[in-house]
């Protein structure tokens, strides 16, 4: 598909521990168009983190280490470039922020330092350039004072505003794709909805292409268009946000929106939970990863592990099961 | 950065009365005739004379006005003023037969020197060592800096002195024990070459003698790498976890995804703050090489304050002993106020807070 901003194939990650290999990231397939926002769901340890950082090859290795898979950006394998090539996509083209802004800065060097260094590497900017981009990148994303605060340090900020640097610092080259891995987790719920509200006014403004990593269905719901449900290391149903809401097919993902509270249910009840614990990963994955929590689960299950198929407009699901029926499908 | 060195400053009081009190506390455990060395060349010889020495200098009087009196000095007579610790009255060395002060300016200056000498190698390569390999994390140079630092570990400081003795003076005759030839200590002692600092490698360079300051290097070279090498033991493996450590934090994936070298990665992002712990543990090491190193001083014959030291606790010279004792206090409190400055210029987080 020549219009996908990226289009990763078959990607596999594999860490090498003492204890033996984790699969975390089985062949895992997907597109991104220009433009689009794309929430990637799952639980801890379902691969969903791993595979972004796959992509920009951030994986430290060793341990990690990409097995198998192609990442193509604007026509290039991100995956078969040299380590210089994939200096200029990391940053300049494709951007990252990560979950827990109080670790994610550098805490001995300072704003500045930290918000120009982009901006020098990739931009060739010179020192006034860069401060004076410095300051509108953090007025933009809404820090009083920007141009005081630029010789603080990390832990001068609040969580919520070191969450805005990490931001701007992202937005520094105007990259085309945003990867946020579950930028808002670690923040108070009202800095979360601050944060998420701040992205979606600057994605509108600067048309951004995002990848929004979250185990949290509400925020992709107000946010994504497009949603990629992981489970054990593959990606497990992948449909259109109000699709996948109103039509789940995948007994993970109905499972997953199950367990939101909803306030507009009428009788108070338990939340749902799903039974059971997510996949270890020290076996390459045989059958379906979710058999052993499914009450859907067949014979079949338990031998062959399904793959993505399509089952209705945009709507992919990897099941053997057909839920509504409870039969194969 | 001033509010903090002030406030670090303050404390300086506090730890300085703590070093002399316990000092004073346990020369209190010294009969007087042992104490009188405090003010007395002789050593008295009958009870007359310690009765005598007893009222004169006040040994039977409360202990806090003989603290204060030990620390500033007081008028034992009209005409006569003994001045206190702080004004280097550190007392009378019988066995070196000359006031302790004297014996640690001139022992002091050579163990300054070759601690000087020695911490460039020991931070500056062994720093260099440990971070290479964390960053070569388990490949061939993390496992060859294992196998050297184990064995400068277990190796016993006079054996690897008397081996590389052996090796470098004896066999090879490349670098001789002790601090300077005997020509040199001519030329010192007639006057012609000028002391200013007391340290001979410096002063060498002040009065243009090229010739003393290689022959004073000469000297240094091995005490220097035996030095090092067992320092280098210890800050290798500490700097290698520390590294290994911040490299695993996420402001190292942060400065990755930015799209920065991995050189820039390692010595902008990772190594400012895997020094923080390393600071530590090398101002541990700077106070250890200043407060004398026996063992190296004594294979190398070098005078430094470490030998003198153990030749007057050999002696049962306590007066002297404690003398040592409350210089090298001085000494490390002095030490421990740099290694927190030092702290607050890597670590913003100590300096604004």
């Amino acid at each position: 598909m020549p219009d996908l901003l990226l289009d990763v194939q078959g990607l596999e990650t594999q860490f090498k521990t003492p204890e033996g290999v984790i699969y975390a990231v089985n062949g895992v397939s997907f597109g991104l168009k220009e433009g689009e926002t794309l929430g990637v769901v799952g639980e801890s340890g379902c691969g969903k983190s791993v595979s972004m950082l796959s992509v920009l090859r951030l994986i430290p290795s060793p341990p990690g280490k990409i097995t198998a898979g192609k990442a193509y950006y604007r026509g290039q394998d991100l995956l078969q470039m040299s380590n210089e090539e994939i200096r200029h996509v990391r940053g300049a083209q494709i951007a990252m922020i990560f979950q827990d802004p109080m670790t994610s800065l550098n805490p001995v060097l300072t704003v500045e330092y930290q918000l120009t260094e982009p901006l020098l590497l990739h931009l060739g900017m010179n020192k006034e350039q860069a401060r004076a981009r410095a300051i509108e990148l953090l007025e933009m994303v809404g820090i009083p004072n920007a141009k005081e605060r630029l010789a603080d340090y990390p832990h001068q900020f609040s969580g919520g505003m070191r969450q805005r640097v990490m931001i701007a610092m992202a937005l520094a080259c105007n990259p085309q794709i945003l990867i946020a891995d579950e930028p808002t987790t670690a923040l108070d719920v009202t800095i979360q909805a601050q944060i998420i509200e701040l992205v979606k006014r600057l994605r509108d403004e600067l048309g951004m292409t995002i990848i929004w990593i979250t185990h949290d269905l509400g925020i992709v719901a107000g946010l994504a268009q497009r949603v990629i449900v992981m489970y054990g290391g593959f990606i497990i149903e992948e449909a259109f946000v109000k699709e996948l809401y109103a039509n789940p097919k995948h007994p993970y993902t109905i499972g997953l929106l199950g367990s939101l509270p909803r306030i507009d249910e009428q009788e108070r009840q338990r939340l749902f939970s799903i039974d059971g614990l997510p996949p270890v990963l020290y076996n390459k994955p045989t059958a379906c990863p979710f058999s052993p929590r499914c009450k859907w689960a067949m014979d079949r299950c338990w031998k062959e592990n399904p793959v993505l198929e399509t089952v209705g407009p945009d709507h992919r699901v990897a099941c053997w099961a057909d839920v509504k029926t409870g039969r194969a499908r | 950065m001033t509010a903090y060195i002030i406030r670090r400053l303050l404390l300086l009081p506090i730890l300085l009365f703590g070093v002399t009190a316990m000092i004073f506390g346990m020369l209190q455990f010294l009969s007087p005739v042992e104490r009188s060395a405090l003010y007395v060349r002789d050593i008295p010889k009958n009870e007359n004379v310690v009765e005598g020495i007893i009222r004169r200098y006040g040994f039977d009087q409360p202990m806090y006005v003989q603290y204060w009196r030990w620390l500033v000095g007081f008028q034992v007579a009209d005409d006569e003023f003994r001045p206190g610790i702080l004004q280097g009255n550190f007392g009378w060395s019988r066995v070196g037969t000359q006031p302790v002060i004297d014996l640690i300016k001139v022992r002091f200056p050579a163990t300054l020197e070759l601690a000087l000498w020695s911490v460039f190698p020991i931070i500056g390569i062994g720093l260099w060592l440990g971070v290479q390999a964390a960053v070569h994390h388990n490949g061939w140079f993390d496992q060859a800096a294992r196998v050297f630092s184990i064995v400068g570990t277990s190796f016993p400081t006079f054996v690897f002195g008397l081996l590389v003795l052996m090796i470098f003076y004896a066999n090879l005759q490349w670098f001789p024990p002790g601090r300077v030839s005997d020509w040199v200590n001519q030329e010192i002692f007639s006057g012609s070459f000028r002391q200013i600092t007391s340290l001979i490698t410096v002063d060498a360079l002040l009065n243009g003698r090229f010739d003393i300051f290689v022959d004073a290097i000469k000297h240094l070279v091995l005490p220097i790498l035996t030095l090092s090498y067992i320092n280098w033991a210890t800050f290798l493996r500490v700097t290698r976890s520390s590294m290994l450590e911040t490299l695993r934090q996420e402001y190292v994936t942060t400065a990755r995804a930015k799209g920065l070298r991995e050189s820039d990665v390692v010595n902008k992002h990772a190594r400012p703050n895997a020094l923080i712990p390393i600071t530590t543990l090398a101002g541990f090491q700077v106070v250890g090489l200043l407060g004398g190193v026996v063992i190296t001083e004594t294979v190398f014959t070098y005078p430094g304050i470490g030998s003198a030291a153990a030749a007057a606790a050999s002696q049962l010279d306590v007066v002297t002993t404690l003398g040592f004792a409350l210089f090298n206090g001085f000494v490390l409190i002095l030490a421990n106020l740099m290694v927190d400055v030092i702290y607050g210029f890597i670590d913003p987080r100590v300096r604004i807070s």
